[in-house]
């Protein structure tokens, strides 16, 4: 049956005036309908469009997390410009990342990558976080230049390329070893043998080991509960590969 | 806004009071602030020492010495939490000093029975963990705090060197397993999912399967509730002894609500349970426990589910949707199937929660794993620590256990089948379910 786009009419109207606290049957009828879009475009446009509608309207915050949920079930590209306007508000930041993470479009990406780059602080741990997610190999240089900056964020990268595992990523980490604060060094640590695992998982026992014993080097005369940390991680790496080449 | 003190000994013990804000707001002090970060590099002389040897520092007879005991702390310590508590600080092996909890009721009422159980008033009490995590004298922690915290915590502890005992479910979503597995094999850490039930309270069906006496298994039917839901319960002002936003962590921004919140074991609708921001609801509360029967029972913890096969609900109402995920080695678990469909006599039961059938030709028996050390899963988990061997319930069988109930929610939600491919951790062919593996998490909390 097709679509018609009336159905939806009076399900949106509630929804605009929505609360928390408020009659959910409005919402109960737009989850029906975003399933039953599964196979049919007209209709999954159509809810796609009422939903990016909602985003740039006064409506309440549960509202716009409300279609925040859903883009995030069934958004596509079309949906982007709407959710990346949200990035930088403070209140809504983190529910549009809650859809743009999810939509596969490029530029979803892209819009996360330049909010990483525009804004400061939380909100741009925000989007480094989404980017990680979304294993978005397009940000490793972005996510790189943020190792020797301020500590938060350069933790933030560094667990990021950890997720992303690419072999810049691998190697922009290796770059910033040398790295002064004492939690991005941490972070850099533990993102360096995620990389070696997975260099090990593809048959890449040779890089592995370098990696392994570079941080087993470095750590090797470290006091700090870190060091010692790294020096058992990095250990059990080399006596990983060491297994892998007898076997 | 932070309102702590440092004692002397660098540790941060006092509360913080978080300013209550009007209901269905934001707080103005904004999202939760690093201002620990720097106590943690001074963490490794933070370590509590006794300035007399003490003769419970000597051990006796029935105390092993200091050095001996496994030094522990609690994170999340409400309802599920503070039996996990007492467990632990009522063995004599190890030592109990700090706890950590959001809510000030639950922190000082923990903080209350270890200092009872010592004698003295020695233990921290931490709003947030990374704090106790950061104690250089912590061996070990437990973590019982709702889902949507789980995998942060148990891999930050694991980055700090510590062993983890993790209350059940121990996944939210299934993007966070593998994170978690590798985060415990990476630092050599003990980590045990915490169903003290799968050996406990299953044995009827345990020791049979195991000994092979209904023969290969061919299909299990498990009866547990569904999955969870939204949330939309009215904002109600935030009161001042609830950390809201660290409560809330990586989960979406939303209003304070008592029914939010309570650690009741309900999934109706008045718990953290019952929220999909926080929970499975029952098919993984619960579920982790006859899903964790069932899959222990049927040998099938190093597996994970290959296809998952939604039936829908009959046109006339009278069947509801039920949910099969189908192994790689062709054994069937059922959620909920009608009744009418199951067999009349299955082989095994455990009540009506599961039901096995076999295929009736005898097999050789294979002994069954047991707990190690003395005081079930929490003894386990302790001889583990001492050992370095991998506990009854392994991080890594954890998550393989918990990857079907997880899919058997993604199945309901989409009300579609699915196919699962284990090495790529992804559903294969379908970029909607592949959607519902993770989700973002809120600021500045990263996984």
């Amino acid at each position: 049956m097709a679509h018609d786009p009336a159905s939806l009419d009076k399900p949106f109207a509630s929804l605009q005036v929505f609360d928390w606290g408020g009659d959910a049957t409005a919402l109960q009828e737009i989850d029906a309908a975003v399933i039953a879009a599964h196979g049919d475009a007209t209709l999954h446009a159509d809810l796609e469009k009422r939903l990016s509608a909602l985003l740039g309207g006064g409506c309440t915050l549960a509202v716009k997390e409300y279609a925040c949920r859903k883009l995030a079930a069934i958004g596509t590209a079309a949906s982007v410009p709407a959710l990346a306007t949200l990035l930088p508000d403070r209140d809504h930041s983190h529910m549009a990342r809650f859809a743009l993470q999810q939509i596969a479009a490029p530029e979803a990406a892209a819009a996360l990558r330049k909010a990483a780059g525009d804004l400061q602080g939380d909100l741009k741990i925000g989007m480094i976080s989404s980017l990680a997610g979304r294993g978005d190999a397009a940000s490793v240089p972005l996510l790189a230049a943020l190792l020797r900056g301020e500590s938060r964020t350069a933790v933030a990268a560094a667990e990021a390329l950890g997720r992303i595992r690419t072999d810049e990523a691998v190697q922009a980490l290796a770059a910033a070893a040398d790295v002064a604060d004492a939690h991005a060094a941490a972070a850099i640590v533990d993102a360096r043998l995620a990389g070696a695992e997975a260099q090990l998982r593809h048959g890449r026992r040779r890089e592995a080991l370098a990696t392994y014993r570079a941080l087993a080097d470095a750590a090797a005369h470290g006091t700090t509960a870190s060091a010692k940390a790294a020096r058992l991680a990095a250990t059990r790496g080399i006596l990983a590969c060491l297994d892998t080449a007898a076997s | 806004m932070v309102h702590g003190s440092q004692g002397d000994d660098g540790l941060s013990t006092t509360d913080r009071s978080p300013g209550a804000g009007p209901a269905g707001t934001r707080p103005a002090s904004g999202t939760l602030r690093a201002s620990r970060r720097g106590f943690l590099a001074s963490a490794g002389a933070a370590a509590v020492a006794p300035y007399v040897i003490t003769s419970t520092a000597l051990g006796n007879a029935s105390t092993p010495p200091a050095s001996d005991r496994i030094v522990m702390g609690g994170i999340g310590i409400g309802n599920m939490g503070s039996g996990d508590q007492a467990a632990f600080l009522n063995r004599s092996d190890v030592q109990y000093v700090a706890v950590c909890d959001v809510r000030q009721k639950w922190r000082e009422d923990a903080k209350g029975r270890v200092d009872g159980k010592y004698g003295n008033a020695d233990c921290a009490a931490d709003v947030d963990f990374r704090e106790l995590l950061g104690r250089a004298d912590i061996d070990a922690v437990h973590i019982a705090t709702p889902d949507h915290w789980h995998a942060i915590m148990t891999i930050a502890a694991c980055r700090a060197g510590k062993d983890v005992y993790l209350q059940k479910p121990e996944t939210l979503t299934l993007r966070e397993g593998p994170l978690m597995v590798d985060a415990a094999r990476r630092y050599g850490r003990v980590v045990s999912g915490g169903s003290q039930r799968v050996l406990d309270d299953y044995t009827g069906i345990v020791h049979p399967c195991w000994a092979g006496e209904i023969g290969a298994i061919r299909s299990v039917d498990i009866s547990v509730g569904g999955p969870s839901m939204p949330c939309y319960l009215p904002a109600l002002p935030t009161p001042p002894d609830i950390d809201w936003e660290l409560w809330l962590g990586p989960a979406p921004w939303e209003p304070y609500n008592p029914g939010r919140c309570d650690g009741n074991y309900g999934t109706g609708g008045n718990s953290w349970r019952s929220y999909l921001d926080y929970s499975g609801g029952s098919l993984t509360d619960w579920g982790a426990h006859h899903f964790g029967g069932a899959i222990f029972a049927t040998d099938l913890r190093e597996l994970q589910p290959a296809k998952v096969t939604y039936h829908a609900a009959s046109a006339d109402g009278k069947q509801a949707a039920y949910v099969t995920v189908t192994y790689p080695n062709g054994v069937d678990l059922h959620h909920n199937r009608p009744q009418q469909l199951r067999p009349a006599t299955p082989a095994l039961a455990h009540g009506s929660a599961i039901q096995i059938v076999g295929d009736g030709e005898p097999r050789v028996p294979k002994p069954v794993p047991a707990y190690k050390g003395q005081g079930g899963i929490y003894g386990d988990f302790i001889e583990c620590v001492k050992t370095r061997e991998r506990p009854f319930r392994d991080i890594e069988l954890a998550v393989n256990t918990m990857t079907a109930p997880h899919m058997i929610g993604i199945a309901y939600r989409l009300q579609r089948s699915l196919a699962w491919d284990a090495a790529a951790q992804r559903f294969t062919g379908d970029e909607e379910a592949n959607r519902l593996l993770d989700r973002a998490r809120r600021e500045p909390w990263i996984l």
